[in-house]
């Protein structure tokens, strides 16, 4: 039922299926309580910023319909049950929050660096002023003995460009 | 039961290196080919070299003999430019077809062949592997693939020619797998007789109109100096094949110039009073693969030149530092 109920809030019912759900819903009222659950919970998920005024008023709401004399066990349990879950959903969200700051503290940052470094398009190269230094370079770089010649192919290259 | 063994024998040294050949990771066989070959082989060509959306071309002459090494790189599009080099001497000419002068020249102690510590290297940080058999130029070649094992280094892919392992195409490709820079052979002659005064520019045909014969520049010191100056955080693998105090053209100053390798890319680390160069353009500027990153460091000019992403050598620049005593 609850995975009926939370597919139904994101429409991922077919017709029938969520037409049933509806009625089913209609039957039994104590699953009232885990349709208002699963919208808390998506409330606070998607931090909706009216979460706390909607749980306010449900309470007070609440406070204001109890006969506290008639049945004060059944409702106070029913309401710890309550408190239990919206504590769920705010852990679960807590949890959320944290495990994707998580995340981007590990992962996603550098990874976004790491583009940034690598996808900055650098100034080519001028001509005069780095070609001693490239040519220094290149005289002992290690892919002179693999390429041969051709390393030097690059400060040939540059000259052109740059007239 | 002997033929048997003698024939299952037969077939596992017919079958095994036929079937071995492709996607396995090679010995250390190829990069000693190549290496020897890029050194040992006459040649004589034209290629391709394609980078940051340009494209250009040049002629190689490459001969050896009981002289040594001569070689003659020259530039097919826009004005004459051409490197040449006879043994270690390496002289950098530009200038039109009347007017050829001797722009630099300089004395290029390079290492005689791949040493064993970098071969070593070569393996440690690279997982080389046999690609495919492609035709290029007209010869058949092999490819290997030199797939680094972190992303502070280039995947580098070549094509070696199957008898000689001259190479007719390289590539280096980025982390996505995106042509960083590439060349190819287009036209190519290997082996045979190779016109010896093709390779001597200006000498022949006697254009050279001046030719600026200062002497290379002294190297002030021997190859393993040790400075003042510590680079950090040089990526894994990079080892210090050389350290020294050198004058650059045009220099009145000594440079420190120290040179870490992984056994394929070089990283450079310039070092240099920063008088009279806060005019430079500091920060970051690339061709092909080739990028360089300059700082200023307290009072010091901190270049750095290498084969490897940008935020390779951003990050080597980063981590100089002067040791205090």
């Amino acid at each position: 039922m609850k995975q009926e109920i939370s597919a139904l809030m994101d429409g991922e019912l077919f017709d029938d299926d969520a037409e049933e759900t509806l009625d089913e819903l209609k039957r039994n009222p104590d699953k009232h309580e885990e349709w208002q659950t699963y919208h808390l919970i998506s409330d606070v998920l998607r931090q909706s910023e009216n979460v706390h005024a909607n749980i306010s008023i449900n309470i007070h709401e609440r406070l204001q319909a109890e006969p506290t004399i008639l049945s004060p066990r059944t409702r106070a349990s029913h309401n710890a049950r309550w408190f239990a879950l919206s504590a769920a959903a705010s852990v679960m969200a807590l949890t959320l929050v944290a495990w994707l700051s998580v995340q981007v503290g590990t992962e996603t940052a550098p990874q976004i660096a790491m583009q940034q470094s690598n996808t900055v398009r650098p100034a080519n190269l001028p001509a005069n002023g780095l070609d001693d230094y490239l040519m220094a370079h290149q005289e002992l770089s290690p892919s002179l003995n693999v390429h041969g010649m051709p390393t030097y192919v690059s400060t040939v290259a540059s000259q052109q460009e740059d007239q | 039961m002997q033929a048997r063994f003698s024939l299952t024998v037969v077939l596992y040294f017919v079958a095994v290196p036929a079937f071995a050949d492709i996607g396995r990771q090679v010995d250390l066989d190829w990069p000693q080919i190549i290496a020897f070959a890029a050194h040992q082989t006459n040649y004589s060509g034209t290629y391709v070299y394609q980078h940051d959306g340009h494209m250009e071309s040049a002629r190689i002459t490459h001969i050896s003999d009981q002289s040594g090494e001569h070689e003659k790189l020259e530039s097919m599009d826009g004005p004459r430019r051409a490197f040449i080099r006879n043994n270690n001497e390496v002289q950098w000419y530009s200038g039109d077809k009347n007017a050829v002068k001797v722009e630099r020249q300089y004395s290029s102690k390079r290492f005689p062949a791949l040493q064993p510590e970098l071969l070593s290297a070569l393996n440690e940080n690279y997982l080389i592997q046999t690609a495919e058999q492609a035709r290029i130029s007209g010869f058949d070649t092999q490819a290997i693939v030199f797939q680094p094992k972190d992303s502070l280094r280039y995947t580098q892919k070549m094509w070696a020619h199957m008898d000689s392992g001259l190479l007719l195409k390289a590539a280096v490709l980025d982390e996505r797998q995106e042509i960083v820079e590439q060349y190819t052979f287009i036209e190519l002659k290997i082996g045979g007789k190779i016109e010896r005064t093709q390779v001597m520019l200006g000498q022949s045909d006697g254009s050279l109109e001046q030719q600026s014969h200062s002497a290379t520049p002294p190297e002030t010191s021997e190859q393993f100096e040790t400075s003042e100056w510590k680079v950090a955080a040089v990526p894994t693998g990079f080892k210090k094949i050389m350290e020294k105090r050198r004058l650059l053209h045009g220099k009145k100053t000594n440079v420190i110039h120290i040179v870490f390798s992984d056994g394929l890319a070089g990283i450079s680390v310039f070092i240099e009073t920063s008088v009279n160069n806060f005019k430079k353009r500091l920060g970051l500027s690339s061709r092909g693969a080739i990028h360089v990153y300059r700082k200023i460091k307290d009072d010091y000019l901190v270049t750095v030149v290498g084969e490897v992403p940008p935020r390779t050598v951003i990050q080597v620049a980063d981590s100089v530092r002067q040791n205090v005593h």
